[in-house]
């Protein structure tokens, strides 16, 4: 059997499993990992968001070859929304306090708005102007954060933010943990259906013909622009999304959540898996975080190096990954050299 | 208030005559070897760090250091190239910014790794000559810079303008395929045009090395600044890039000294905002490059 077409449909059981998670939620049975698991847990919320934002931006870059450098922007602009919207009373910021639902909305039409106006401002130019300007966005929305104090909560960041998952399993810990996981895992399979339904689709068809040729399908009658701008307002979305989500999960929103690394990593996972292989790309994002996993142990195992220096190692290695597999194997290690133009 | 501008314009002139340096590597290469490179700024910085070694360790006196810094970065940042861009020089535009995204991290943790994370002083005897009268002063660091800077922007045009090298590298940039079936050697252009790239970079990264300090991420943190005036000017211009500089440059000390605090705050996040405007009303800049798909 191809890796590609496993017999379940993931649309359904995303949205099966989002309703069994809910139904967990609510439910009095709750389950507690063994403490020695749970730093997988924790990396794994991190992945499951990091994966929502993946499913998104692989659709603009992976199938359609928008170069998104900042989906990071997104994210951010999602969470903070979300915690502006929310929090109750936090110190030196604004929080309006109201309830989760118009936060998780909020964020989420704040970045498709974000989106538009980047999209229709960008699209219709060369490429590698969409790479700066995506790029130059996401400085900026860290710029503003950090500077705009008064609001936002500067480099304390926003405090009180509800936490609905911990609330109904009754305070955090393990139980929380496990419980996130089910929730945040249910909506990434749903989100990875949808997309991949989206990208298998008559529609994902113009889309990689955007990627391989913009002049020959715009002679073929397709709006390229139309269909470049909505691709790159979904991944707006789903990142404005996972963003809000992760502010749920913390409680708060702070700078340190929203760095240029979430790009970095999100962007790396996706060309190690291969562009364009919708599974593929999840398995690669996969592989890096369990790299950074691991070198994590690794650093405390050996206290010669400071933990500064060993994090400048860390980040080397990142690089040189990059440059390796952008060299040697371009289409990453699921993805398809013919499909995605590119010779290794 | 009008005393007070002129000081502003130097201190923009200053500004400006970094980012210039920067931006026409920048925009020579994005121009010539039709690529976004992310790693400039590393590039800047090694300068800095060269400047630090010749002038703090090795003892030279600052115009020697200036010369074996170009050259020294120049050849530096000509053998990087060499081994990670060229190679794949057919690949496109996209595979090569990633390259450079990966490259700029090897690079800014390397030396960070090397250097370590503290910057590092270069000290240099500096002159104010005070025009109490007129209300402002310049230094004598402030007048070098910027005549290092204009020196530079002199030569470069006289290369571009009178030498047959300089003609084959706008013939190149204007039309690889055609400068290549008219006899030029298009990849010795290009290793001219690495050399001059990184070989200016690192004259701001001495420059920038001298008037603050050397540190890892000293290039990096003028890369933005760098790609919007050379989007300001028009990519792949680089007499638009070093127009582009110092009107960034003038914008910043100038908005600095007297918009109110409240919006100087957010310092060179409204660089970028320029950049996004600019893209939005005229995204070939100043001389209107040739920028958009259709």
């Amino acid at each position: 059997m191809k890796f590609e077409d496993l017999p379940v449909d993931a649309t359904r059981a995303g949205a099966v499993l989002l309703v069994l998670a809910v139904a967990f939620l609510f439910s009095p049975l709750f389950v507690r990992p063994p403490a020695a698991t749970l730093v997988l847990f924790e990396v794994g919320v991190l992945f499951l968001l990091y994966a929502l934002v993946l499913v998104g931006l692989n659709l603009q870059f992976g199938h359609t070859g928008l170069v998104n450098f900042g989906p990071v922007a997104f994210f951010a602009v999602g969470g903070y929304v979300a915690a502006i919207v929310t929090a109750n009373d936090p110190y030196g910021a604004v929080g309006l306090g109201l309830p989760w639902p118009v936060g998780l909305a909020a964020g989420v039409v704040v970045a498709v708005v974000l989106g538009a106006l980047i999209g229709a401002s960008t699209l219709r130019l060369r490429d590698d102007f969409l790479a700066i300007v995506t790029l130059a966005v996401a400085e900026i929305v860290h710029g503003l954060i950090v500077t705009v104090r008064d609001v936002t909560g500067g480099s304390n960041g926003l405090q009180n933010v509800p936490r609905p998952i911990a609330a109904t399993t009754g305070g955090g810990g393990a139980g929380e943990l496990f419980a996130t996981v089910l929730v945040f895992g249910a909506l990434a399979v749903l989100f990875y259906g949808l997309f991949h339904r989206l990208s298998a689709s008559p529609y994902g068809r113009v889309l990689r013909a955007i990627r391989a040729d913009e002049q020959v399908t715009e002679t073929l009658g397709k709006r390229v622009f139309r269909y470049k701008f909505v691709v790159f307002v979904y991944g707006a979305a789903v990142a404005g999304l996972a963003g809000a989500l992760l502010v749920f999960y913390n409680g708060a929103a702070a700078p340190g959540f929203f760095t240029i690394n979430v790009t970095v990593i999100v962007w790396i996972g996706m060309l190690i898996g291969g562009a364009g292989n919708d599974r593929g790309v999840l398995g690669g994002l996969a592989i890096i975080m369990g790299f950074q996993l691991a070198t994590r142990f690794l650093n405390e195992q050996l206290p010669v190096i400071t933990p500064d220096q060993f994090a400048s190692v860390r980040l080397m290695l990142i690089g040189l990954l990059l440059m390796v597999i952008i060299k040697y194997r371009p289409e990453g290690i699921w993805g398809d050299a013919d499909e995605l133009g590119v010779e290794s | 208030m009008a005393l007070p501008l002129a000081q502003e314009i130097i201190f923009g002139l200053v500004i400006g005559s970094y980012i210039a340096l920067g931006a026409i590597g920048f925009t020579l290469v994005y121009g010539l070897v039709n690529m976004i490179n992310f790693a400039h700024g590393e590039f800047v910085t090694i300068g800095a760090y060269v400047g630090f070694l010749s002038i703090q360790i090795a003892g030279l006196p600052l115009p020697v250091a200036l010369v074996v810094t170009f050259f020294g970065t120049a050849v530096i940042g000509w053998a990087i190239a060499r081994v990670t861009f060229e190679p794949m020089n057919d690949a496109g535009a996209v595979p090569l910014l990633l390259m450079s995204i990966g490259l700029g991290l090897v690079l800014r943790n390397l030396i960070r790794l090397v250097a370590g994370a503290g910057g590092r002083d270069v000290q240099v005897g500096v002159a104010t000559y005070r025009f109490e009268d007129l209300g402002f002063f310049v230094t004598s660091q402030q007048l070098f810079i910027v005549g290092v800077t204009l020196l530079v922007v002199l030569v470069l045009h006289l290369f571009l303008s009178r030498t047959m090298l300089g003609i084959a590298m706008r013939a190149t940039a204007g039309n690889e395929d055609l400068a290549l079936v008219s006899g030029i050697d298009t990849r010795r252009v290009r290793n001219v045009v690495w050399l001059a790239a990184a070989g200016l970079a690192g004259v701001a990264g001495i420059l920038l090395a001298v008037a603050q300090e050397a540190s890892a991420t000293v290039g990096f943190g003028q890369l933005l600044l760098m790609i919007t005036a050379a989007i300001l000017g028009g990519a792949g211009s680089p007499y638009g890039a070093v127009a582009g500089s110092y009107l960034l440059g003038i914008g910043i000390a100038v908005s600095v000294a007297f918009l109110p605090a409240g919006v100087t705050a957010f310092g060179s996040t409204m660089a970028f905002v320029v950049l996004i405007l600019v893209l939005l009303v005229r995204p070939g800049g100043l001389v209107n490059a040739e920028v958009r798909t259709t």
